[in-house]
């Protein structure tokens, strides 16, 4: 059994909205799972009843390839919501301690982890520190702190880089990847789609409560590239436009980007501009980017458009 | 329930470490005993001399007469004009309050309709006095005339019947303790669901303003955290009604103990053991702790409710606690109504229906049971009291869950309610 987590047709209206309508998914041991959309699609819904903070209307969540079990299960998942915080007035090693246990941990055990967690990211010294004191990005480094604290084999995180500069995200970035790589399952939620280009390796594209995309990151791209190609050399202003296998896009300031028109591929226009005697510097595919891709899918669908006329 | 039992410990211990928990402790004592002496020292200070200016045309009233009960109470000063109307005069200018004109009458008949022209308004706390005065004074005329000697008088002044209030079904009732505890515990309730009530909407407020919430509910239910923190929070108030009963008997065998020192103290908590051996205390006491939960449960869970369904501004707070509030505040004048008469159709309807019963039971209860208080109202009270409490933590519970990670525009008690009845 390699998918930890597997949701079947599942479905969540709310009277205004439909925020789940009917999405399939299977997510693999070990992967980092990228669950994108635009807000309002319905990513924290999904997650919200992943977590079992909402009963589905209709539907079924396999985890471990068993039916879900919000009570029982809910050790093996760590959560961390868009909406996070911290009671202020708390200090950290209590704050930690209290979320610990209620995750099912024994008082001294979660004392023990959250000494290592503590040493490793350097906050050792934050125990009677109250949360208020604390600066946002060293609240965030908390957070998700307590989210991992009681070693999930599913860590579920929305939005995790909002509101944290660059050293922060690099240092969650790693932890993620390492977490990842001692076997945890990531799922990670977002609607800016060019930072889990550098993460994941398996995405979930969703739009108004629809799933539309689903496969790796590479797979996608290949599959909604769009032969287009950046070309840089000598020569190139003198080519035959007009007999040439591409059509050219754009000029930039060292060379071209080209469109290769249907029925040729890259090898025809290598040897078309060799034979122009263009000396060529570099030649390069241009993918699309998950946000070019997203955006194509949401404008070209119909199902957009249906949606648009409620 | 182990979770639960996590998440009572913190909102207790959290409450309880609190310096405002240590300062209100220490000062509500403190002020309830300041207000009961300071509103005495008020009404004593605020006590004025009444200058009345008497025309008498009966000749029964002489100065001499006057003279003498102005000596023994100058609360009031009577002064003997000699003039046959008032018509003449500006007695305002001349410094009396008022005048009294007395028709010329025979001892025999006595005079009911006279009237005291005064030139501003006067209670019948400083009126009364000089009523008192004239009838001793007529007294002493009718005395003298019947020629009624000293010890016959005085056997008149002493022989009259009295009584006092006996209920055979409960021996141990005594009205004037049973109207003190009975007060005092209808307003320790009252206070515990108001404030305490109102800290457990602070709590969720806090909840969601911290954005906390959707990070506790991913751990435990929805309903187990808010039933967390209204079972914290109750404790936190029974902690801190145990310090006061506490604070009580220890003063108590303090004063006993060092005698004469502490003597005046002693006699004053010295009262409250009398109290407290002069009702049947065991009784009280259990029932004061049912009514206390009861009330606690049903309250701090529609409070838990409202503090879901708003954000944090604690305007919209209040006005959607507003209904809640009143319920409060209206089973308080239900009790003092219910105190003065036990057993009148608002006292008995008032201890039947949920919302006020816990207020207004209690103070019904010190009077007896099941002398003034019949044992099918108390089952049906307590009875119902348990049905309502469940039904509106089960509500809240529903609500709650909903509220809790809504943020945005505050909801409606329509929305409250809708949400209520959705199915998950």
């Amino acid at each position: 059994m390699n998918s930890i987590l597997s949701v079947q047709h599942l479905k969540k209206y709310f009277e205004s909205q439909k925020a789940v309508d009917d999405i399939t998914l299977t997510i693999d041991r070990g992967q980092i799972f990228g669950l994108l959309g635009p807000n309002g699609a319905g990513k924290t819904t999904l997650i919200r009843m992943i977590t079992g903070i909402f009963y589905p209307d209709e539907g079924e969540i396999l985890l471990n390839g068993k039916p879900f079990d919000p009570i029982k299960d809910v050790a093996q998942i760590g959560y961390m919501p868009e909406e996070r915080g911290l009671y202020k007035k708390m200090k950290v090693g209590e704050q930690a301690l209290y979320l610990a246990q209620l995750k099912g941990l024994s008082r001294k055990e979660a004392k023990q982890r959250i000494d290592k967690w503590f040493s490793r990211f350097g906050m050792e010294s934050w125990w009677d520190k109250k949360v208020e004191d604390l600066s946002k990005g060293m609240g965030q480094k908390l957070q998700f702190v307590t989210t991992v604290l009681h070693d999930p084999s599913l860590i579920i995180l929305d939005e995790p880089f909002s509101g944290l500069d660059p050293v922060n995200s690099n240092l969650i970035k790693d932890e993620i990847f390492r977490l990842a790589h001692e076997g945890a399952t990531i799922i990670f939620s977002t609607h800016r789609m060019e930072q889990v280009e550098e993460i994941c390796n398996h995405i979930a594209l969703v739009n108004k409560g629809k799933k539309i995309l689903d496969g790796t990151v590479k797979d996608t791209k290949q599959q909604y590239k769009l032969n287009q190609y950046k070309i840089e050399g000598e020569g190139l202003e003198k080519v035959d436009r007009i007999t040439a296998p591409f059509t050219v896009i754009s000029e930039t300031e060292n060379g071209i980007r080209v469109q290769i028109k249907e029925g040729n591929n890259q090898n025809a226009v290598l040897q078309f501009l060799i034979a122009q005697g263009v000396s060529i510097h570099a030649f390069q595919e241009l993918l699309p980017s998950l946000n070019e891709i997203f955006i194509r899918l949401v404008e070209d669908s119909p199902l957009a458009r249906t949606f648009d006329t409620p | 329930m182990n979770k639960t039992w996590i998440i009572i410990q913190r909102e207790y211990l959290t409450r309880v470490r609190k310096k405002t928990f240590l300062l209100s402790t220490i000062l509500f004592p403190l002020l309830y005993v300041g207000l009961i002496f300071g509103s005495a020292a008020l009404t004593e200070g605020s006590k004025e001399t009444l200058s009345i200016a008497l025309i008498d045309n009966s000749g029964y009233f002489t100065k001499e007469a006057l003279e003498k009960e102005n000596k023994v109470d100058n609360s009031s000063i009577l002064t003997l004009l000699n003039t046959n109307t008032s018509d003449s005069l500006d007695l305002e200018k001349e410094g009396y309050d008022g005048y009294l004109v007395i028709p010329a009458l025979k001892w025999q008949e006595g005079v009911n309709n006279l009237s005291l022209s005064t030139y501003k308004s006067y209670g019948r706390g400083s009126t009364s006095v000089i009523e008192a005065k004239l009838n001793r004074i007529w007294q002493g005329v009718l005395n003298d005339s019947l020629q009624i000697n000293q010890d016959q008088q005085a056997i008149l002044a002493q022989s009259r019947i009295g009584f006092v209030t006996r209920n055979v079904n409960d021996v141990q009732a005594d009205s004037n303790f049973a109207e003190g505890i009975g007060y005092v515990s209808g307003f320790l309730i009252y206070f515990i669901l108001l404030i305490y009530g109102s800290q457990v909407m602070m709590g969720v407020m806090e909840e969601k303003t911290n954005r906390i919430a959707e990070v506790i509910v991913s751990s435990v239910r929805p309903f187990q955290m808010m039933l967390g923190k209204i079972v914290g929070v109750g404790a936190v108030a029974l902690t801190q009604f145990g310090i006061w009963v506490a604070f009580i008997f220890a003063v108590y065998n303090l004063g006993k103990e060092s005698g004469t020192s502490m003597g005046a103290m002693a006699d004053a908590v010295g009262g409250v053991q009398k109290l407290f051996t002069s009702v049947n205390m065991p009784l009280i006491l259990s029932f004061f702790a049912f009514y206390f939960l009861g009330g606690f449960f049903f309250y701090a869970s529609l409070y838990g409710a409202i503090g879901s369904a708003v954000n944090e501004d604690m305007r919209e707070a209040q006005s959607l606690s507003f209904p809640v509030t009143m319920l409060v505040i209206i089973s308080f004048v239900m009790m003092t109504s219910a105190a003065a008469n036990p057993t009148g159709p608002v006292a008995v309807w008032g201890s039947i229906i949920p919302f006020s019963s816990p207020i207004v039971m209690m103070v019904r209860i010190p009077y007896g049971v099941p002398g003034t208080v019949p044992i099918w109202q108390l089952a049906l009270s307590m009875g119902m009291l348990v049905v309502s409490f469940l039904v509106t933590v089960w509500f809240a519970g529903k609500i709650y869950r909903t509220g809790i990670l809504m943020y945005g525009k505050k909801a409606s008690w329509k929305e409250m309610i809708k949400w209520a009845f959705r199915k998950n």
